[in-house]
């Protein structure tokens, strides 16, 4: 890029457009304008450049592909195969070494070999000759004469120098086939250098060629382009050239058209006046007397307008009247409402009123009843506790008069006893009353439960057994009697059997290790409470039920025969004895459930066992009480009153008679005692000194004291 | 330059019109254009005294198409300022507090030949460096990643190294370079290391690589070492090293081209330390099977490292082993070992490594003696492999059987894309079979079978079947990008 470069080129690129004006002409004004074109085009060439070189040469390449694209395509090909052999062409050189390298190595290897072999060989041909000669001196050693010995000595030397001379020949050999090499050697240098060269000129003529045939090709492909550029100029400036034809021949054709029309138009606009005027007339005498009509009718329109203003006024007015009214009427409902709100208002806050009220009054009832309520649970405590007190104290008096009464009665039977045994001497037999063996109040007994009652009769069954003959338990005194202990006992122990169902495992498992009768019972109990029977009656309904269920179920004769003898047993308990062998044959053990339901669908009634017991607590049977205490009362029989009457006046009379004895019982005895103090007086007398001192004593004057003695003995 | 005209006659016209010498120049005018105009620049009174003398009227045009021109005949202040930080620019620097317009014109205007303890670290301007380079050495900046400054210093420590003798020169002259170049150093590149023993004269004279080193009569000691230099390169990735001596012509010694021991275990070490290293080429130092195993060892679980150069050596299948081993303990894309001795024990060896290896993309085997046996385990290989696109197997004795197998390959494989089996015996049979593999393949572009004894219907065919390929792999690399693309680079790029 030195400085005539660019001088050149321009001169080159100025030279070319001779045609337009030149920068290098004289003329100082074409200058100017060659100036000016030029900044244009520069100007213009970068805006291209700038704006779409790509579009456009896009746009090229896909209109003419024909020429252009084939003559890149071509080109391209041609330069890659130029680039491709002129690349196998330098290359082949390196290969062409290699593949001397590579015989040169064979060859190499090949004579190594040889000589290796050869040098061995050598050796060993070598070595044979020197063992021969040391072999041999050991000979020379054993020789004599001396004339052999100068003999062996000169064989010996022949046969040295003969190796030697072959080790020389050898060693020249080698030096020879070095010599050879080192030629070799400067010959390959030339070769390589040679092949260097080769190489350059190849490379040198390749780059030549590349960049010619680019050149080349550049050119052929500009020129290409250039051509179809021609040609689509030409073809554009064709096409531009016949459009402009078309369009004057258009023109001039449009221009005579215009004006044959602007002619007919004129024509038309002179009829169209003259007919417009004609027109025009007559709409205008027409209007006129259109006007005149319409005045006259607005004449009458104005009459009528004024009839109707006038209407219209007096209509007013009354509406206006009507107005007010309404105004007034307004007002007042306007006060009416006003007035009827603040009523609203006030029961409004009055009925809020009385809602707080109530609901006040409504509390303070609330704690009333619940102060009454307690209180009345205070009271009925508090008489719960008199109700107690008083039975206590019922029962005190209670016993407290039967006990007086029971003392009278006793004492009123003592004295019966002895006037029955010391008077009348008859034997005498305490009589025998209910009642005298009731203690305290007569009360209802309670109610067994089933349980109990089960109870009662396994016991008893139990006792049975051991004793034969037993009397009626007492308990049995109240039951129903068409059922026996026994039946009973076998309807539950069966039940107690089948329905083991009803029982808990637990509760089995618990029992395992209890007596066979308390197991019974355990069991007992809870299939009652599974079938939901209480009471006493209840068990007894149970028992009565499934001795009829058989009796039902049974043959008819059999039930018959039954019966009677059932009824039966229950007046002697020792004759049960042979019923007891018909009893196991209550029912069959698999109706059992059958029956067992039936039973329960029947026991289903509706219990309520709050209510009675409250009841039995607050009444008691007071009907009995009187009853009672005339029993006691009447514990003398009215005959024995009547017996001990008659007693009474006869021991009366005979008491009078007794105290008049005894009245004479004292009168003796009074006697009696004055007898014996007299008696003893005159003892006293007697006995007196005076007496022995008298010459006559007065005992022998008489003799009365022992016929007194005698007296008071008998 | 643009506020100079401001007060000039019709501006408006000067500059398109030097535009318009920029566009009818190449594209690429425009980005080089200030250069050849500056010195013109720097005496503009002269230039337009020159021309006026010659012809007044040719001037006023001239003057209207020269964007540099000035009325003024004596140069602004600020001109000879510039001017004058030009001229003491070594002894006073002054970059960073101008203006940048200013500081544009004073790096136009300096002489490349300033030491460069002054430049190295103040100048960024690419033109300034390029100026630098192209005043030593034919350039070609796109080996250097497109940097001028980074061409500079590598080009520039290259020549320092390959001019070093042990012994002879001062280490300093290198390490002393160390901080000026540490930032732009990518690549050190050298194909000769001298010899301590090599006599002063052939390069203390000579700027050019042809030193024509003479007599060597000792026995060689060790080279350069570089440890201390690449530990301090920071940005160091790429490191291409012959140790051997260049054009030495008729004065061959094997002792040139000894590549000792403690060189190696040396450079080992510095590799291993140098984790940015990304490509590493050892070639024609003859490195045997124990030297190849040292460098490979140091080179295991290599974080970065990427491609592996060891062509033109003397490694056998020991070394190759070694090499193998490597394949799966880093992440090589590259691995080259052309013209080396590696036989079929290697090359099953490198088949083994390569069956589940997922990195290695090229793997370059030339010139080896691998035999049928190898080529037949590669191919094994490469039926499992997914990876491998190019694969290089020119000079390798191959035979038929490894052609049967490679059509298998071939029908198979959907990765590779060059193959490369010149110069071996492949056969008539075998080029047939080979053909057929490709009839199923749709992803080979390249196929070199030249010299292998292969019909030439077969390889006709062959490249035939080539070509379809490429063509589809053309298209299918049209498809995606805009359609207009191709089409105007096809022709421009080989042009320019």
């Amino acid at each position: 890029m030195n400085p005539p470069g660019p001088l050149e080129k321009e001169d080159e690129h100025l030279s070319t457009p001779i045609l337009g004006p030149s920068v290098h002409s004289d003329n100082p004004q074409e200058r100017i304008q060659a100036r000016r074109l030029r900044i244009a085009a520069r100007l213009e060439a970068r805006r291209r450049e700038a704006l779409g070189e790509c579009l456009d040469g896009k746009k090229e390449s896909e209109e003419d592909q024909s020429k252009s694209y084939k003559q890149k395509e071509e080109s391209r090909l041609k330069l890659a195969k130029l680039l491709l052999c002129g690349t196998e062409l330098v290359t082949n050189i390196q290969v062409a070494t290699d593949i001397r390298e590579i015989q040169r190595r064979v060859e190499e290897e090949e004579i190594k070999r040889q000589r290796l072999e050869k040098l061995e060989n050598e050796v060993k041909t070598s070595q044979d000759k020197f063992d021969e000669i040391t072999a041999k001196w050991e000979e020379g050693k054993q020789k004599k004469i001396a004339q052999d010995l100068w003999d062996m000595l000169n064989t010996q030397q022949l046969h040295c120098a003969g190796l030697i001379e072959d080790k020389n020949k050898l060693i020249s050999e080698l030096q020879q086939e070095l010599k050879t090499k080192d030629d070799q050697y400067v010959k390959d240098l030339k070769k390589q250098a040679d092949d260097i060269c080769l190489l350059l000129e190849r490379m040198e003529e390749q780059v030549k060629n590349v960049m010619k045939t680019f050149r080349q090709e550049l050119s052929h492909i500009e020129k290409a382009y250039e051509v179809e550029r021609q040609e689509l100029l030409s073809s554009n400036k064709k096409k531009w050239e016949r459009a402009l034809q078309a369009h004057n021949t258009k023109e001039l054709e449009y221009l005579v058209n215009r004006i044959k029309k602007v002619e007919e138009y004129e024509k038309q606009l002179s009829k169209q006046r003259i007919w417009d005027c004609e027109e025009y007339n007559t709409i205008k005498i027409k209007l006129e007397q259109d006007v005149q009509i319409l005045e006259q009718q607005l004449q009458q329109m104005k009459a009528t307008y004024q009839l109707n203003q006038e209407k219209l006024e007096y209509n007013f007015q009354v509406l206006k009247k009507r107005d007010e009214e309404s105004t007034v009427i307004k007002s007042q409902q306007k006060r009416k409402i006003n007035r009827l709100h603040d009523i609203l208002n006030n029961l409004r806050s009055r009925y809020t009123k009385q809602i707080k009220q109530f609901q006040e009054e409504n509390q303070s009832l609330t704690l009333d009843y619940k102060r009454l309520v307690m209180q009345f649970k205070e009271l009925q405590r508090a008489m719960r506790h008199f109700a107690l007190i008083d039975e206590e104290k019922f029962r005190e008096i209670w016993l407290m008069n039967e006990e007086e009464a029971k003392d009278l009665i006793g004492r009123a039977f003592d004295v019966d006893r002895i006037i029955h045994t010391h008077h009348l001497g008859l034997p005498w037999t305490a009589p025998d009353f209910w009642f005298l063996k009731n203690i305290g109040p007569i009360s209802q007994q309670p109610r067994k439960s089933a349980t109990e009652i089960v109870e009662e009769v396994l016991m008893q069954t139990e006792e049975e057994g051991s004793e034969e003959t037993m009397s009626e338990p007492e308990s049995y005194l109240d039951l129903p009697k068409q059922v026996s202990a026994k039946t009973t006992r076998k309807v539950l122990m069966l039940l107690c059997d089948e329905s083991g169902f009803l029982i808990e495992s637990k509760l089995l498992s618990l029992l395992l290790p209890l007596e066979k009768s308390e197991c019974y019972l355990l069991r007992l109990d809870a299939i009652f409470s599974a079938l939901g029977i209480e009471s006493e009656d209840d068990l007894y309904k149970l028992v009565n039920f499934f001795v009829k269920y058989r009796a039902h179920h049974l043959p008819s004769g059999q039930s018959v025969e039954k019966l009677p003898v059932e009824a039966g047993k229950k007046k002697n308990l020792s004759e049960g004895k042979q019923e007891v062998q018909s009893s196991p044959r209550l029912i069959h053990p698999n109706d059992v459930l059958k029956a067992l339901e039936a039973f329960v669908m029947g026991l289903n009634k509706p219990r309520d066992p709050r209510t009675p017991l409250k009841k039995r607590k607050e009444v008691r049977d007071d009907s009995k009480d009187s009853e009672y205490w005339k029993a006691l009362t009447m514990v003398i029989p009215p005959a024995k009153q009547n017996l001990w009457d008659a007693l009474y006046t006869a021991l009366e009379k005979y008491h009078l008679i007794l105290t008049e004895r005894a009245k004479l019982l004292l009168e003796n005895d009074s006697l009696e005692q004055q007898n014996t103090e007299l008696q003893m007086l005159l003892q006293q007398y007697l006995d007196s000194k005076i007496n022995s001192e008298l010459q006559v004593p007065p005992t022998q004057v008489f003799r009365v004291p022992t016929k007194e003695g005698s007296a008071s003995k008998g | 330059m643009q506020d100079n005209l401001t007060p000039q006659l019709m501006p408006a016209f000067s500059r398109p019109s030097d535009t318009a010498q920029d566009q009818s120049t190449t594209g690429k005018a425009t980005s080089t254009a200030p250069q050849p105009v500056n010195p013109t620049v720097l005496i503009p009174p002269i230039k337009s005294k020159g021309l006026n003398a010659s012809n007044v009227r040719r001037m006023r045009r001239i003057i209207a198409e020269d964007a540099e021109w000035s009325l003024a005949i004596v140069p602004l202040l600020s001109e000879l300022c510039i001017q004058h930080i030009v001229k003491n620019f070594q002894n006073n620097p002054v970059l960073k507090q101008l203006l940048p317009e200013h500081q544009q014109k004073v790096l136009d205007h300096l002489s490349p030949d300033l030491p460069l303890t002054v430049t190295a670290n103040l100048i960024e301007d690419e033109n300034y460096w390029r100026r630098c380079c192209a005043q030593r050495w034919v350039c070609h900046v796109a080996r250097h990643g497109g940097s001028w400054k980074r061409m500079f210093f590598e080009r520039h420590l290259e020549n320092l190294l390959k001019q070093f003798i042990p012994g002879t020169t001062d280490p300093t002259v290198i390490l002393d370079l160390l901080p000026l170049c540490k930032n732009y150093v990518r690549r050190i590149q050298v194909d000769q290391f001298l010899h301590p023993s090599v006599s002063a004269p052939p390069r203390d004279g000579d700027q050019s690589d042809s030193g024509s080193e003479g007599e060597m009569e000792e026995y060689s000691t060790d080279h350069y070492q570089l440890r201390d230099l690449v530990a301090g390169l920071k940005h160091l990735e790429e490191l291409d090293l012959v140790y051997g001596v260049k054009d030495c012509g008729m004065n061959f010694e094997w002792n040139l081209f000894l590549f000792t021991y403690h060189d190696c275990h040396s450079l080992a070490a510095t590799i291993k330390a140098c984790h940015t290293l990304k490509v590493f080429r050892l070639t024609r130092s003859r490195v045997d099977d124990d030297k190849a195993r040292i460098l490979i060892r140091s080179l295991l679980d290599h974080p970065a490292l990427e491609e592996l150069d060891l062509s033109h050596n003397l490694i056998g299948d020991r070394g190759v082993r070694a090499a193998a081993k490597l394949l799966s303990h880093s992440r090589l894309r590259v691995l080259n070992l052309a013209n080396n001795q590696v036989r079929a024990p290697g090359a099953q060896s490198l088949a083994h490594a390569l069956a589940h290896n997922t990195n290695l993309v090229t793997l370059n085997l030339r010139l080896n003696c691998i035999e049928d046996e190898g080529g037949q385990a590669l191919a094994h290989a490469l039926q499992t492999n997914k990876c491998l696109t190019t694969l290089h197997l020119g000079g390798n004795e191959l035979s038929e059987p490894t052609a049967t197998l490679l059509s298998q390959v071939l029908s198979v494989n959907t990765v590779l894309t060059s193959i490369n089996l010149s110069c071996n015996h492949i056969g008539l049979d075998g080029g047939k079979q080979l053909l057929e593999g490709m009839s199923d393949n749709k992803t080979l572009l390249e196929f070199d079978l030249r010299l292998s004894d292969v019909a030439q219907e077969s390889e006709y065919l062959i490249g035939q079947a080539l070509q379809a390929n490429r063509e589809a792999a053309r298209q299918r690399a049209l498809n995606p990008s805009h359609f207009m693309s191709p089409t105007t680079n096809g022709p421009e790029n080989p042009a320019g």
